[in-house]
C-alpha cells in the first residue's frame, strides 16, 4: 500500500473507532476510496439475512438513473457473489472479457469497464461487499487492492463493534426493566468503569436524578473518609474484572451518610467484558452496633485498669469481718455498716434471694462461691458486680472467707446489647432478604404469576431463599427458585449475589445448565464460601417446552389437566459444592393448562417423613388445591405445613399460561419479513391458549402468515409499511384478517401460488377483498370439538 | 446458522442425511436451500430431508423442496423427506402434493433402505 493510503486507511479507522455512525461510516469509506484510486464509482453492498439478497447502502459515482434496477443477488453468480465466495479481494480488468462469474445488467448499463471488489467481514456471516470500479480500462495494483481490502476491514470492524453495542443496548433496556421493580439499590457501568444506570431504588435513596448519577461518578456519594477505599477497590476491580465488595458510608437524600454493602460483578455481553453490576444494601444499623460494641469494650478495659479492688473477709460463721477501702469508696458506707451478718446490704431486693440461697449453699460445704448480682453505688446507681469468695483453711477447719468483688457493669450490659444487635442483625438480614424479592412479579405477556414467602419460625435465623422470573431475550421465561445453605447476613447476602448474577447471566446464556455452571465459578471463585441449591428452569410459552437444571434442587411439580407429576431429569450437585462441577439438563413438555409449582425444601421439610413420601405429600396437597393461582399458593402451603411455623424458610413460585379472557388477537407489524416469527410467536400461544390440539394450532399459524407474507411481498414498494392482523373465536369458529395498505401485484410465481393453495386447503373458507385502502385476506375455519369446548 | 433454522449434514453410505432443525419462513429460505443444495455431492445416490425436528416450513420453504427436487432429478439423484406420522407439517405437504416429487417416510432408516 502506498503511503498516502496507508494513512487514509489508518485516519479512517481511527474515526471508525471514535464512534461514527454506521451510516456516516459508509459514506466515509466511499469518499476515501473514490479519491485515494480514482475510481467513477465506489458502493458498499449489504448481504441480507437470507445470505442472497444485496442491497446498496452506500455509494459514490452511482447515478440516479442506475437506481431502482435492483441488484443482483448473490445466486446469480456475479462478482459480489464470486467475492462472497473467494472471500478476498477479486480484479476484473475487462468485464466484458470475464469467465470466473457473469456480467451483471447493473453495471453493463453503467458502462463499468475495470472493477475490483473486496468482501466485508461480519460478525457470524459476511457483511457484504465494498466495489471500487472504472469506466475507463483501469490497471489495479496489488498495492490499491490491499488499500480497498484495508478499508474493508475498518468496515468489518465497525459492523462487529455494532452489533455488540445493539446487543448491549437491548440486554441493557431489559436489565434496566427488571432492576426497576427491585427495590434494592443497583448500578451499572460501562466496560470503562462509567456509571450508565442507577435504579429507582438508588435514586430514592440518594434524592438525586437518573443523570446526575450517569457518568464518572463513581464514589462521588460516598463519604469523603471512606472514598479512597472506594475508589482503590472500585480500581482493583476494574483491573481484574473480578467481583468486589466494600462497606462504606454512602450519603443519603437527607444529608446523612448510612453505612452500605456494595457487591459488584462483572457482566458479560456476548462473552466481551461490559462493565459492572451492583448492588448496594443498607447496613447502617448493623455497622453502628459494631462501632458501639468496640467503644464499650474500650471503655470497659479503661475502667477495670482503673477501678479499686474490692476485698472482703468473713469469720467461720459467714459474717463480715473486714471489707477494705476500695470497698467503702464504691458503696459510700462504714465500715461499721458492713460488719457482721450484712449479706443484703445494699444488693438490689430482686438479687436478694438467689445470692443469700448460694452463699449459705456454700459456705455448708466450705466451697469457693461465686454470684453476679446488682450492688447500689453510692450514687444509689445499682451496678453488676462479680462477686468471688474462697475458704480459708487452718489445721483443716474452716477459718471464714476471703473475697474480692469486680465491678462487671459495662460487661454485663454490653452482653445485653450484643443480644440486641443479634436480634436486629436477623431483622436486618430479614429486610435484606425481602429487598431481594420481586417487590412485585415481573407482569409477563400469557403467563399469571403468584408467590409465597414464609420465613422461618423466631428461634431459628433467617435463611437465603428465593424466587424470580423474568423474560429472555428469545421470548421464552426463566423462573427460578433458590436456597442458600446456612442462615443470618451472610446466606442473604450470598442470596442477593446469586440472585443478582442469576438475572444478568440469564440475559446472555440461553441454555439452564449454562446459568447454573455459571453461578458455581461465581460462587467457588469468590472469598465467600458458599452453597445453594438452584432451580432454574426455561419456559417456551409457545409449546410448553421446559428446559431445566436442578442443582441439588429439589424437583419442580406440574399440575397437569391428567393429575400432578414432578419433572425429573436436570439433577446435578449443588452450586458451590465443587468445582469444576458437572450440571446436567432436563428437558420436558408440559400440558396445555397445566401449572407450574417451584419452590424450596422448606415446604417438604419434615425430618421424621422420608422424603419420597414428603414429595407425594406435596403431589397430592397440589392435586387438591385449586382456583386462582395466588389461592392455589395460600392452599397448598396452609395444607402442607398446617398452622405451625415452617421449620425453615418456604419459598414457592407458581406459573400458569393465563387463559384468554377476550378471544381476539390484534396486531400491527412492520411489512417485513423478519416481522413473521414475532407473528407466529404470537398466533401459537394465541390458539394454544384456546386449547386447540397441536395440529390445528400448526395449521391456522401457517395460513395465517402465509396471508401475512403475500401482504409483505405483494403490496408494497421499498418503503416502510405496514399490516394488521386480527384474530377473533367465536361459537367455535376462528375468524382471521389480514389487512394491508397497498395493492396486490399480481402473484408472481410458484411459490406464492402454493401459499395461496395452502391458505384455501386449510381454512373452510377464504376471501380476498380490494378495498379502497387496501387488500384484505378474510378466513375462516371451524375448530375441532376439543377446543371448541 | 440462521438463528432460525439449523442444517447438520452427515453421510449414510452412498446417500447425504441433511437434518432440518427450526423455522424456514421466507427470510432463511432460500440460505437454507443453499446449504442442501451445497451438501450433495455428484457421487451421492441422493439426500434425505429428515423433517423430524423442524417446527415451521412455510410456502417458501416448500417451494426449497420442489427446487431441490428438480435440481437433484436432473443430476439423476433423488430426494427424500422424513416426516414423523405426528408432525403437524404433514397435512400441508400433502396438500401441495410434496409427495409427488420426494416421497415421505415416516422413519430415517425406510428412507435410507429406498435409496
Amino acid at each position: 500500500m502506498r503511503a498516502r493510503q496507508g494513512e487514509a486507511v489508518a485516519a479512517f479507522g481511527q474515526r471508525a473507532l471514535a464512534g461514527m455512525g454506521m451510516e456516516q461510516l459508509l459514506a466515509e469509506a466511499v469518499r476515501i476510496v473514490g479519491e485515494e484510486l480514482r475510481v467513477d464509482i465506489v458502493n458498499v453492498l449489504r448481504l441480507e439475512p437470507d445470505g442472497d439478497t444485496l442491497t446498496m447502502r452506500a455509494a459514490r459515482g452511482w447515478r440516479d438513473e442506475w437506481l431502482g434496477q435492483g441488484i443482483p443477488s448473490v445466486s446469480a453468480g456475479t462478482l459480489a457473489g464470486y467475492v462472497l465466495r473467494s472471500q478476498r479481494p477479486v480484479v476484473a480488468e475487462d468485464l466484458r472479457r470475464e469467465v470466473r462469474f457473469r456480467s451483471s445488467r447493473v453495471l453493463e448499463r453503467a458502462g463499468v469497464v475495470s472493477a475490483m471488489a473486496a468482501p466485508i467481514t461480519g460478525p457470524e456471516r459476511p457483511y457484504g461487499v465494498l466495489g471500487a470500479h472504472s469506466l475507463r480500462p483501469h490497471h489495479f495494483s496489488v498495492d490499491e487492492t490491499h488499500f480497498l481490502q484495508a478499508v474493508a476491514n475498518v468496515i468489518g470492524a465497525a459492523v462487529e463493534r455494532d452489533r455488540v453495542e445493539t446487543l448491549l443496548r437491548d440486554s441493557e433496556a431489559r436489565f434496566r426493566e427488571l432492576a426497576d421493580t427491585t427495590p434494592a439499590l443497583m448500578w451499572t457501568t460501562d466496560p470503562g468503569g462509567r456509571v450508565t444506570f442507577v435504579n429507582q431504588g438508588w435514586l430514592r435513596f440518594t434524592g438525586r436524578t437518573l443523570e446526575e448519577e450517569q457518568g464518572d461518578t463513581f464514589a462521588m456519594s460516598a463519604h469523603p473518609d471512606d472514598r479512597a477505599e472506594l475508589r482503590e477497590a472500585w480500581r482493583r476491580a476494574m483491573a481484574s474484572q473480578e467481583e468486589f465488595r466494600v462497606e462504606y458510608r454512602l450519603r443519603s437524600a437527607t444529608g446523612r451518610y448510612r453505612w452500605v454493602l456494595e457487591v459488584g460483578v462483572p457482566r458479560y455481553v456476548g462473552g466481551e467484558f461490559a462493565g459492572f453490576v451492583g448492588t448496594a444494601t443498607d447496613i447502617h444499623e448493623r455497622r453502628s452496633m459494631e462501632d458501639v460494641l468496640r467503644e464499650s469494650e474500650a471503655r470497659f478495659r479503661e475502667l477495670a485498669d482503673s477501678a479499686p479492688v474490692m476485698i472482703w473477709t468473713t469469720d467461720e460463721h459467714g459474717r463480715v469481718t473486714f471489707v477494705n477501702r476500695g470497698w467503702l469508696e464504691f458503696t459510700g458506707t462504714t465500715l461499721q455498716d458492713e460488719l457482721g451478718d450484712t449479706w443484703a446490704l445494699g444488693v438490689h431486693p430482686d438479687d436478694v434471694p438467689g445470692l443469700l440461697t448460694s452463699w449459705a449453699a456454700a459456705l455448708v460445704k466450705a466451697e469457693p462461691w461465686e454470684r453476679e448480682y446488682r450492688l447500689r453505688r453510692r450514687d444509689g446507681e445499682y451496678r453488676w458486680v462479680l462477686d468471688q469468695g474462697v475458704p480459708r483453711f487452718e489445721a483443716g477447719s474452716l477459718i471464714g472467707y476471703a473475697g474480692t468483688a469486680t465491678e462487671i457493669h459495662e460487661r454485663k450490659t454490653m452482653e445485653d446489647r450484643r443480644l440486641r444487635v443479634y436480634e436486629q442483625e436477623h431483622r436486618i438480614a430479614e429486610t435484606l432478604q425481602r429487598s431481594m424479592l420481586p417487590e412485585k412479579l415481573p407482569e409477563i405477556e400469557g403467563l399469571e404469576l403468584a408467590a409465597r414467602y414464609l420465613p422461618a419460625g423466631t428461634e431459628t435465623a433467617i435463611g437465603g431463599d428465593w424466587y424470580d422470573a423474568m423474560e429472555l431475550p428469545d421470548g421464552r421465561v426463566a423462573l427460578v427458585v433458590g436456597d442458600v445453605v446456612g442462615h443470618g447476613l451472610r446466606a442473604a447476602a450470598i442470596m442477593g449475589q446469586l440472585r443478582t448474577a442469576s438475572r444478568a447471566y440469564a440475559q446472555v446464556e440461553p441454555s439452564p445448565v449454562e446459568v447454573v455452571a455459571r453461578l458455581n465459578r461465581l460462587i467457588t471463585g469468590g472469598e465467600d464460601e458458599g452453597m445453594a441449591t438452584v432451580l432454574y428452569l426455561v419456559l417456551d410459552r409457545d409449546n410448553g417446552k421446559v428446559t431445566f437444571t436442578s442443582a441439588g434442587h429439589p424437583p419442580p411439580l406440574v399440575l397437569e389437566p391428567d393429575g400432578p407429576r414432578f419433572l425429573e431429569g436436570g439433577r446435578s450437585v449443588p452450586v458451590g459444592a465443587a468445582d469444576p462441577a458437572v450440571f446436567r439438563q432436563g428437558e420436558d413438555t408440559i400440558a396445555p393448562g397445566s401449572t407450574l409449582l417451584l419452590y424450596t425444601d422448606g415446604l417438604i421439610e419434615r425430618r421424621d417423613v422420608p422424603l419420597e413420601r414428603r414429595l407425594a405429600q406435596l403431589a397430592e396437597a397440589a392435586g387438591a388445591a385449586g382456583g386462582e393461582l395466588s389461592e392455589l399458593c395460600g392452599q397448598l402451603v396452609s395444607a402442607v405445613l398446617g398452622r405451625s411455623e415452617p421449620g425453615d424458610d418456604v419459598a414457592l413460585l407458581a406459573v400458569r399460561a393465563r387463559p384468554i379472557r377476550s378471544p381476539v388477537l390484534e396486531l400491527t407489524l412492520p411489512a417485513e419479513p423478519e416481522a413473521l416469527s414475532t407473528l407466529r410467536r404470537r398466533l401459537g400461544r394465541f390458539f394454544h391458549a384456546l386449547g386447540a390440539a397441536d395440529h390445528e394450532v400448526y395449521e391456522l399459524t401457517l395460513t395465517v402468515c402465509e396471508a401475512a407474507g403475500n401482504a409483505i411481498e405483494h403490496a408494497y414498494g421499498p418503503e416502510d409499511a405496514s399490516f394488521d392482523v386480527r384474530v377473533t373465536v367465536a361459537a367455535g369458529e376462528v375468524r382471521a384478517e389480514v389487512r394491508d395498505r397497498g395493492r396486490w401485484r399480481d402473484p408472481r410465481g410458484e411459490a406464492r401460488g402454493r401459499g395461496l393453495r395452502i391458505i384455501e386447503g386449510l381454512m373452510d373458507e377464504v376471501d380476498l377483498a380490494i378495498e379502497p385502502g387496501g387488500t384484505v385476506v378474510r378466513m375462516r375455519r371451524r375448530l375441532s370439538v376439543s377446543a371448541a369446548a | 446458522m440462521t438463528g432460525l433454522a439449523d442444517v447438520a449434514v452427515e453421510r449414510r453410505g452412498k446417500a447425504v442425511v441433511a437434518r432440518l432443525s427450526g423455522e424456514i419462513d421466507m427470510t432463511n429460505a432460500s440460505y437454507v436451500g443453499g446449504e442442501l443444495v451445497r451438501s450433495v455431492p455428484n457421487e451421492a445416490s441422493g439426500l434425505v430431508v429428515d423433517l423430524t425436528e423442524t417446527r415451521y416450513l412455510d410456502s417458501a420453504g416448500i417451494e426449497l423442496l420442489f427446487e431441490l427436487a428438480r435440481r437433484l432429478r436432473r443430476r439423476r439423484q433423488e430426494l427424500r423427506l422424513v416426516l414423523p406420522p405426528s408432525s403437524p407439517l404433514r397435512r400441508v405437504l400433502l396438500l401441495t402434493e410434496m409427495h409427488s416429487v420426494a416421497p415421505l417416510d415416516d422413519e430415517l432408516d425406510s428412507a435410507l433402505a429406498h435409496l
